[in-house]
């Protein structure tokens, strides 16, 4: 549900919506949702001084994701 | 699927120009943009769209809806933010829409302009300045416009977000 809602908050905010992949990882650390983006549209998920980055975060943990963590993943850097 | 239904009451009138088009456009793609997140964490809302002084607004009205505000409401500025990105990305222009949840700016607001009008009362009796606790840009232009709606004090902002404040002082 969480990755769906991600994923749905993302795709309307970029140009390439069918390159938004969202996954949910479960580590020891605890869990954290992965946005993948296209490389274009990096800095409009992240936004000025990570405040859209920021905006994301506050509203999944407010429906339901408390403590996870949102990482928008940079796909050039592997 | 959701009960969640779309209530537009800021598209009928027949002497529309274009800018309050554009307003109801901007309220249309947030409403879709919401729905679809409504529907996705189950929670049930309608939508309400209007459009008040130059600005789409876009209300989600339901019960069980306080998730979607959070504390001191920065889930609903989170979710506000997101929204005019939505907009922004389809219309290719920047939103000012606002979004209220369950009434909780209108009930802030008036909460805000009480607080005002209380403070002025207090600093028009002892011509000392009075400081409020810090606000967000949205309280601090309730509490600015409501100062400044009464004679013989007005206010300043002083401080660094998030820690900002008004400052309401006696004229001179």
């Amino acid at each position: 549900m969480l990755e769906e809602a991600l994923e749905h908050l993302v795709r309307g905010i970029v140009d390439h919506p069918d390159d938004v992949r969202v996954d949910m990882v479960d580590n020891r650390r605890g869990q954290r949702l992965e946005v993948r983006v296209h490389p274009e549209d990096l800095g409009r998920v992240i936004g000025r001084n990570g405040r859209t980055a920021k905006a994301l975060r506050q509203v999944i943990n407010g429906v339901g994701g408390k403590g996870i963590r949102v990482d928008v993943v940079d796909v050039d850097r592997r | 699927m959701s009960d969640t239904e779309v209530i537009a009451d800021g598209a009928d009138s027949a002497t529309e120009d274009g800018e309050n088009a554009l307003l109801v456009h901007e309220g249309d793609i947030a409403a879709d943009y919401l729905e679809r997140l409504l529907d996705i964490v189950d929670y049930d809302g309608d939508i309400d769209l209007d459009v008040e002084n130059d600005r789409a607004i876009v209300a989600i009205v339901g019960t069980d809806l306080q998730p979607l505000i959070g504390q001191r409401g920065e889930t609903l500025d989170a979710l506000q933010e997101l929204t005019r990105l939505a907009v922004q990305q389809k219309t290719g222009a920047r939103s000012r829409l606002m979004l209220d949840v369950s009434g909780h700016r209108q009930a802030r607001r008036a909460e805000l302009a009480a607080l005002a009008t209380d403070t002025a009362s207090q600093v028009l009796e002892s011509g000392q300045a009075a400081r409020l606790t810090p606000m967000n840009p949205f309280e601090r232009k309730v509490v600015h416009d409501a100062i400044a709606a009464i004679d013989g004090v007005h206010s300043e902002s002083e401080g660094e977000e998030p820690t900002r404040r008004v400052v309401v002082l006696i004229d001179n």
